[in-house]
C-alpha cells in the first residue's frame, strides 16, 4: 500500500473514530467529504453530528457535503502529518477546498486527536541493517530468521558475517535461529509496549534454534527510534500570552465633533480655507496645504458607491475578538457633498449583499441607541 | 538646486540574510539577527570592529517588545557603538537604506551596518496591520492589508479575462523565481498550464484577491553594509553604489477610492526620481527591478506606476515576457514579497537582492546579462513609497 | 564639513494629562509655531520635502506611529522617516541627512503622551525579553532604582544632595512655561517623599508628562531664508550599552561617556569644562543629574555629590528648563532637551535665560537604566 512520510491514506480514515473527540464537537451537525487522489487515495465522507461520528470510505466522489477537501494523498497526508503547511498546500493550489472552508479550520482541530503513523513491522526490520552496530559484532557469524505472521507480517533472514549486515526477503534453510511471532507483537517489542521476557514466557514468541543466539543479536542491533522519542525531545513549549495595556485615547474637538455628529444622525467634515477641500472624517489639518481647517461642513447623509470589497477572509475583529461573518461587502463610498477624491468606507447592511455595485446611492444605518463612539454608525444600505 | 547633490558616494560592500520561513523556533529574535550579521560580516570579509554604527529596524507590535534594539544588541553586535532605529512600517527595511545612506554620505561615519528583521510567528500578522488604522475611527473596519479594489479596476479596465490571466501569469512567474531562490519562504513550484485552474480556484481572500496572489508571512532578517567610496573600494572589489532615493508618504487616510483617484507615491517617486536623475526611460535604463509586492494584483498594477507607463503596456510586457529572468526587465528574480516576507526586512530584501544581481552573485537566480543599473521599492503605512537606484559603476 | 542650523524651535507645554487634544492637534499646534517663526513652507520645489518624525508605537498603542501624523508633519507627498529611539537621535538623523546634501532643510517632531496607556511601567516591562526579564516584572522605574544605589554607593551621594537636585530643578521649571510641574518643594518634602521604588522616592521621579516638539533644521545657506539666529548643530554621538544588567557595570556611564566623546569629537571640542556653559541632561529620576553630568566630563567620576554641594550644576547652567524631573515625556525627552539649549544659545529663554551661553549640551537615553545614550553640541 502507498505510503507517504510512513502513513497510508486510510491509516488517517481507519482511525478517525478511535481519535475522535466527541467533547470537541458541541453543536456541530456537518458533513465533510474527502477526494484524495492518487496511489493510495479514494473517497471518503465523514458525517459529524450529536457528538457521534460516522466515517465512510465511497466508491464515487462524495455528494451531500457541506465542504469537500481535493487533494493528492501525498500533500493529504503531508498536511495531517504536520510536514507540510496547510495555507501553503492551499496557496498553492495542491489542496483545493470545495464548499465552505471554516468549517475546516473550526471543526477539525477540536473534533480528532493528532494523528500519528502506525508502526509497520516491514518497516522495523528495514531499519535493522542502519541500526546493525559492526562494533558489536566482533567474530559473530549467524543467521537470524524473522517469520512474522498475520496482516503486515513476512519472512525475513538477517546474516551477520566479518562485521556486515545482510538482509532479504525469505527464510534461510540455515538459520541459526528463527524468531516466530505475529506482527502486532513484532512492532509491541520494538516499540516499548511489550518486553521480550514476557513474550517469551507468555507464549507470544517461539524461538526454533539457538536460544542463546537469539538472546546474543539483540545487542547487534540499535534500538528501534519510534520517532515520538525524537519527537519529545523537540518538543516546542511554546507560552502564548496576551500583553494588556489600557489605553485612554483622545479624541480632541475635532474628531470629538464627528462622534458628537454621530450621536443626532449627522456626519461632519471639514473644510479647507485654503483649497476648499471637504475631508471626511474631520482632520485638525487639510494635508494639502498643511493649513489648520477648522470649517465644519455636513456631508451626505448620502453617498454614492466607487468600489465594493467583497470579504471571504474571517478576520477577528481586533477591538472585540469576534470572527466576521462572511462573506460580507466593504464598501468605498464618497458622501454627498464631500470632495471626489475622499472616499470614506464602512461596512454594507448584509441584506443588500447580492445587489450591491459600484454607482449606487446609499445610505447611513444607524444604531438605536447612539453614544458617539464608532458602532453608533452601523452600516450603509442601498437607498431605493 | 543643492539638494541631492551627494556629500560623498556610499557603496553596499556586504550582505547577509537568513533564510525565510515560517519556523524559526530555533532561534530566538537576538540570534536570528546575529544570524544575518554574522553573514553580512562574512560576505564583507571585515568584523564588528569595522562597523561604527548600526542601523535597526522592525516593526515591533508584531512581537510586541518596546524598544527591540536593546534587547537586539545582543545579536547585533551595537554594543559600543552609535545606533539609530528607523521605522516606518513595511517600508522600514527601504527606509534603512536611506538613513544608512545619509548617515554615511554625511560623513559622520564610514562604515554603517542596517538590521531589518521580523519574527511574525512571536505574535499576530494580521492583527498587527490593523493596528496601524485609527483607535477610535477604522480599527474596526480595516482587515489588515486585504482588499480586492485594484482587482475590480484592473478588471474594469482591461476586461475580466485578460486581467485575471495576467494577474496570475505575474504570481506564477513570481513563483518561477523564488524556486531558484533558495532563501525563498514560499516555493510552489506552479506551472503556466495552472494559470486557469488557480485563478478560478483559489480562495478568495477578497473578491478576486484570492490566497494564491497574497504575499507570505514569514520570519527572517537581512543585514546590507554600507561603506564611504573610499573604505568601499579598499573593503571591496565590486562595491555596489547607492545613486540616490526618494521616499513618499501620503495622508493618514486611505482616501484613495474615490470618484477622482490621486496620483499615486509610486508614480510620484518614480516621476520625481527619475526626472532628477536625467532618466527618461526607466524600461530601458534599468536591468532589473526589486519591487516590493504585496500581492500579484499590486505588483502588476504598480509596474504601469514606476515605469511610468501608459494603458496596458505593463500587460503587454508580462504577456510577452519582458519581466522574466532573461527578459528586457526582469521583475523579483529572488520571487519578491509574494514568496518571502518578513515585514521588518522586506523592503531591505528588495534593494539586497538587487545588489546581489549587480554584484553577479545573485545564485541561481542570476540573471545572465549584465546589470549595471538596478532599481528596488518598499511600500506600506498608507501607500507610501520609497525608490531607491544601485549602480555598478561610478558613472552617472 | 557643513554646517547645520537649527533655525527654529517650538515646544508644546507638557502637561500631566493632555486628554483634550489628540497627537495631531500637539503636533499642529508645534508645526504652526514654526511657521510662525520661520515661513517655513512644504512647497515642493522650495519648501521643506524631507521630514523625520519621532513617536514610539508601544507608548502610541498604534503600529506605525507616524502614519496617523503624516498631515501634521506636512509629510503629504513627502518624505518621512520615524525615529523610534529618545527624539535627539531624530536630530542626529536630521544633521546626517543635511550634511548628506539629500536635504537641505529637515522638519524634525516627535510626540508621546505616557498619559495615553494606564501606566508607562507596563510598556516599558515590554523592553525585556519574553523569557527571564519580562516575566521578572522589570521595568525602566526598578532598574533605575537598582542603578541609583550602585550609583549612591559609589558617589556618596546623600539624601540632602539627592533633594537638592529635586528643589532646584522646580525653582528652574517655575520659570519654564513649557514645564510640567512647577509647584515648589523643600528638601524635607523630597527626603521623605512615599517610596516609589526604592530608593527611589515619588519626588525623585519625573512626572507622567505628555508633549510635543519641532524643529527646522537647515544647511548653513538655506536656513537664511528662515532665521536670523540660527544655531549651529556641532557634534553629535551616541552608544550603546549592553543589555542584561548583569553583563553592565551600572554606575559606569560605559555608554554616555563614549557617546559624549564622540559629540565632543565632532564638535573640536577637546576640553567640555571650559567650551560648554550650558547643559541639559535627562534626568528621569534625580540621581540621575550627577550621574549623567559624570558621564558628560563635567564632574570628575564618583564625585557627583560633591559636585552637587559645591554647586556645580549652577556654574555649567545645568537643566534651566527644569529637566525631565519637572516633566517631559519618555521618547521626546532628549528634544525638549535640545529645546531649551536652542532657546537659550537664540536668546529666547525668557525669564530661565542665562547669559554668555555660547555653547551646549544635550543628553537623552533610551532603554532602561540608560542602556543607550546620545550626546549632541550646539554652538551660537
Amino acid at each position: 500500500m502507498a505510503e507517504y512520510f510512513g502513513a497510508a491514506v486510510a491509516d488517517i480514515f481507519n482511525t478517525m473514530e478511535q481519535r475522535f473527540i466527541p467533547e470537541g464537537t458541541k453543536g456541530v451537525d456537518t458533513v465533510i467529504g474527502y477526494n484524495v487522489s492518487g496511489e493510495g487515495g479514494g473517497y471518503w465522507r465523514v458525517t459529524i453530528k450529536d457528538g457521534a461520528i460516522k466515517v465512510e470510505k465511497l466508491d464515487a466522489a462524495p455528494t451531500g457535503c457541506a465542504v469537500v477537501l481535493n487533494a493528492k494523498a501525498e500533500t493529504f497526508v503531508g498536511v495531517t502529518l504536520g510536514k507540510m503547511d496547510a495555507g501553503e498546500a492551499l496557496a498553492s493550489g495542491n489542496l483545493k477546498v470545495d464548499g465552505d472552508i471554516t468549517i475546516l479550520i473550526t471543526v477539525l482541530p477540536k473534533a480528532f486527536n493528532k494523528f500519528t503513523p502506525i508502526v509497520k513491522a516491514r518497516t522495523i526490520v528495514e531499519t535493522m541493517k542502519e541500526r546493525f552496530r559492526p562494533d558489536k559484532a566482533e567474530g559473530v557469524a549467524m543467521k537470524l530468521g524473522y517469520d512474522l505472521a498475520g496482516e503486515g507480517g513476512g519472512k525475513w533472514t538477517i546474516a551477520v558475517k566479518d562485521k556486515t549486515c545482510i538482509l532479504k526477503e525469505g527464510l534461510d534453510s540455515d538459520c541459526s535461529v528463527v524468531l516466530k511471532m505475529t506482527a502486532q507483537t513484532f512492532v509491541d517489542l520494538n516499540t516499548g509496549k511489550l518486553d521480550g521476557a514476557t513474550a517469551f514466557t507468555s507464549g507470544q514468541v517461539k524461538i526454533d534454534g539457538d536460544i542463546g543466539a537469539a538472546g546474543n543479536s539483540a545487542k547487534l542491533f540499535a534500538k528501534f527510534d519510534t520517532g515520538e522519542e525524537k519527537a519529545k525531545g523537540e518538543e516546542l513549549i511554546s507560552l502564548k500570552c496576551l500583553p494588556a495595556i489600557n489605553q485612554r485615547y483622545a479624541t480632541g474637538p475635532i474628531m470629538g465633533k464627528w462622534f458628537a455628529g454621530l450621536k443626532e444622525k449627522k456626519l461632519y467634515a471639514t473644510r479647507c480655507p485654503s483649497c476648499g477641500r471637504v475631508q471626511t472624517p474631520p482632520r485638525e489639518i487639510c494635508a494639502d496645504c498643511r493649513v489648520r481647517s477648522e470649517e465644519f461642513v455636513e456631508v451626505g447623509p448620502n453617498a454614492t458607491v466607487t468600489l465594493v470589497d467583497i470579504v471571504h477572509y474571517a478576520s477577528p475583529d481586533p477591538l472585540t475578538g469576534k470572527i466576521r461573518e462572511t462573506p460580507y461587502a466593504a464598501l468605498f463610498v464618497v458622501m454627498d457633498g464631500a470632495g471626489k477624491d475622499q472616499s470614506f468606507s464602512h461596512f454594507l447592511n448584509p441584506k443588500d449583499f447580492s445587489r450591491i455595485k459600484a454607482g449606487l446611492k446609499v445610505r447611513p444605518v444607524w444604531a438605536k441607541e447612539r453614544t458617539g463612539n464608532y458602532e453608533d454608525l452601523l452600516c450603509f444600505e442601498i437607498d431605493d | 538646486m543643492s539638494t541631492h547633490k551627494k556629500n560623498r558616494h556610499v557603496g553596499i560592500v556586504g550582505i547577509g540574510q537568513t533564510e525565510y520561513s515560517s519556523h524559526k523556533e530555533h532561534q530566538n529574535q537576538a540570534e536570528m539577527v546575529n544570524e544575518a550579521v554574522r553573514n553580512a560580516l562574512a560576505d564583507a570579509k571585515i568584523t564588528l570592529d569595522d562597523i561604527d554604527c548600526v542601523v535597526h529596524g522592525n516593526m515591533e507590535l508584531f512581537e510586541m517588545v518596546h524598544q527591540p534594539d536593546m534587547w537586539h544588541s545582543l545579536g547585533s553586535g551595537a554594543y559600543g557603538k552609535d545606533e539609530f532605529r528607523i521605522t516606518t512600517g513595511g517600508t522600514t527595511g527601504s527606509s534603512l537604506v536611506c538613513t544608512a545612506d545619509s548617515l554615511v554620505a554625511s560623513g559622520m561615519y564610514d562604515v554603517v551596518m542596517a538590521i531589518g528583521l521580523e519574527k511574525l510567528q512571536e505574535g499576530h500578522t494580521t492583527g498587527g496591520i490593523t493596528n496601524m488604522a485609527d483607535p477610535l475611527w477604522f480599527r474596526h473596519l480595516q482587515t489588515g492589508a486585504l482588499t480586492a479594489t485594484t482587482a475590480t479596476l484592473m478588471i474594469e479596465e482591461f476586461g475580466e479575462e485578460r486581467a485575471k490571466k495576467a494577474a496570475m501569469k505575474y504570481r506564477i512567474l513570481m513563483d518561477k523565481h523564488a524556486c531558484l531562490n533558495p532563501r525563498a519562504h514560499r516555493r510552489f513550484g506552479l506551472e503556466y498550464d495552472q494559470m486557469d485552474d488557480l485563478m478560478n480556484t483559489s480562495p478568495r481572500l477578497v473578491g478576486e484577491l484570492r490566497l494564491s496572489h497574497m504575499c507570505s508571512q514569514s520570519d527572517g532578517a537581512c543585514a546590507v553594509i554600507f561603506a564611504s567610496e573610499e573604505k568601499a573600494k579598499k573593503l571591496c572589489k565590486n562595491p555596489v553604489w547607492v545613486r540616490d532615493h526618494i521616499t513618499v508618504h501620503r495622508e493618514e487616510t486611505f482616501n484613495n477610492f474615490g470618484i477622482e483617484r490621486p496620483e499615486t507615491t509610486h508614480h510620484y517617486a518614480a516621476r520625481k526620481l527619475f526626472e532628477r536623475n536625467g532618466i527618461k526611460n526607466p524600461v530601458d535604463y534599468f536591468d532589473v527591478f526589486e519591487m516590493y509586492d504585496p500581492s500579484a494584483w499590486w505588483g502588476l498594477d504598480w509596474l504601469r506606476d514606476f515605469f511610468l507607463l501608459k494603458n496596458d503596456e505593463h500587460l503587454k510586457m508580462l504577456e510577452r515576457g519582458d519581466f522574466d529572468l532573461d527578459g528586457k526587465i526582469p521583475i523579483n528574480p529572488s520571487g519578491g514579497v509574494i514568496a518571502s516576507n518578513p515585514i521588518g526586512a522586506t523592503a531591505l530584501l528588495r534593494p539586497a537582492e538587487a545588489a546581489l544581481q549587480i554584484r553577479g552573485d545573485a545564485g541561481p537566480q542570476q540573471i545572465k546579462k549584465e546589470v549595471r543599473h538596478a532599481l528596488a521599492s518598499g511600500f506600506g503605512g498608507t501607500l507610501w513609497t520609497v525608490l531607491i537606484m544601485l549602480e555598478k559603476y561610478l558613472d552617472w | 564639513m557643513k554646517r547645520v542650523a537649527i533655525c527654529a524651535v517650538a515646544q508644546h507645554k507638557c502637561e500631566s494629562n493632555i486628554w483634550y487634544k489628540r497627537f495631531q492637534a500637539m503636533l499642529l499646534d508645534v508645526l504652526e509655531d514654526i511657521q510662525a517663526q520661520t515661513g517655513m513652507t512644504f512647497d515642493e520645489d522650495t519648501g521643506v520635502h524631507t521630514i523625520v518624525s519621532n513617536s514610539d508605537d508601544v507608548f502610541d498603542a498604534r503600529t506605525i506611529s507616524d502614519n496617523g501624523m503624516t498631515d501634521v508633519l506636512g509629510a503629504h507627498y513627502r518624505e518621512e522617516e520615524k525615529a523610534a529611539q529618545d527624539g535627539l537621535n531624530a536630530l542626529g538623523y536630521a544633521m546626517a541627512i543635511i550634511l548628506s546634501g539629500h536635504a537641505d532643510a529637515v522638519y524634525v517632531a516627535g510626540h508621546s503622551k505616557e498619559s495615553q496607556s494606564e501606566s508607562r511601567n507596563m510598556c516599558t516591562n515590554l523592553a525585556y525579553d519574553p523569557f527571564y526579564g519580562r516575566p521578572m516584572g522589570l521595568d525602566y522605574l526598578n532598574v533605575a532604582a537598582l542603578q541609583a544605589r550602585a550609583y549612591a554607593e559609589k558617589s556618596k551621594l546623600t539624601k540632602e544632595q539627592l533633594a537638592k537636585v529635586v528643589v532646584r530643578a522646580r525653582q528652574w521649571a517655575a520659570r519654564n512655561r513649557f514645564a510640567n510641574v512647577t509647584t515648589q518643594v523643600e528638601l524635607g518634602e523630597v527626603m521623605y517623599s512615599p517610596v516609589l521604588c526604592d530608593p527611589i522616592r515619588t519626588l525623585h521621579a519625573y512626572p507622567v508628562s505628555d508633549g510635543a516638539v519641532g524643529f527646522l533644521l537647515a544647511s548653513e545657506e538655506k536656513a537664511k531664508e528662515f532665521t536670523d539666529t540660527p544655531v549651529w548643530m556641532t557634534g553629535y554621538g551616541s552608544c550603546m550599552d549592553s543589555y542584561f544588567l548583569g553583563d553592565r557595570d551600572p554606575a559606569g556611564n560605559f555608554a554616555l561617556r563614549k557617546a559624549a566623546e564622540r559629540a565632543y569629537k565632532m564638535a573640536g571640542i577637546k576640553n567640555i569644562k571650559k567650551s560648554a556653559n550650558l547643559v541639559e541632561v535627562m534626568d528621569c529620576y534625580a540621581y540621575q543629574q550627577p550621574m549623567w553630568l559624570e558621564g558628560l566630563g563635567f564632574c570628575s567620576d564618583g564625585k557627583g555629590g560633591k559636585f552637587i554641594d559645591d554647586h556645580g550644576p549652577a556654574q555649567y547652567n545645568v537643566n534651566l528648563s527644569g529637566g525631565m524631573l519637572a516633566g517631559n515625556p519618555l521618547i521626546v525627552g532628549g528634544l525638549y532637551r535640545a529645546a531649551e539649549i536652542v532657546l537659550q544659545l537664540k536668546g529666547n529663554a525668557g525669564e530661565h535665560q542665562a547669559s554668555d551661553v555660547t555653547c551646549g549640551v544635550a543628553q537623552s537615553t533610551t532603554g532602561g537604566a540608560g542602556q543607550f545614550h546620545t550626546v549632541a553640541v550646539f554652538e551660537a
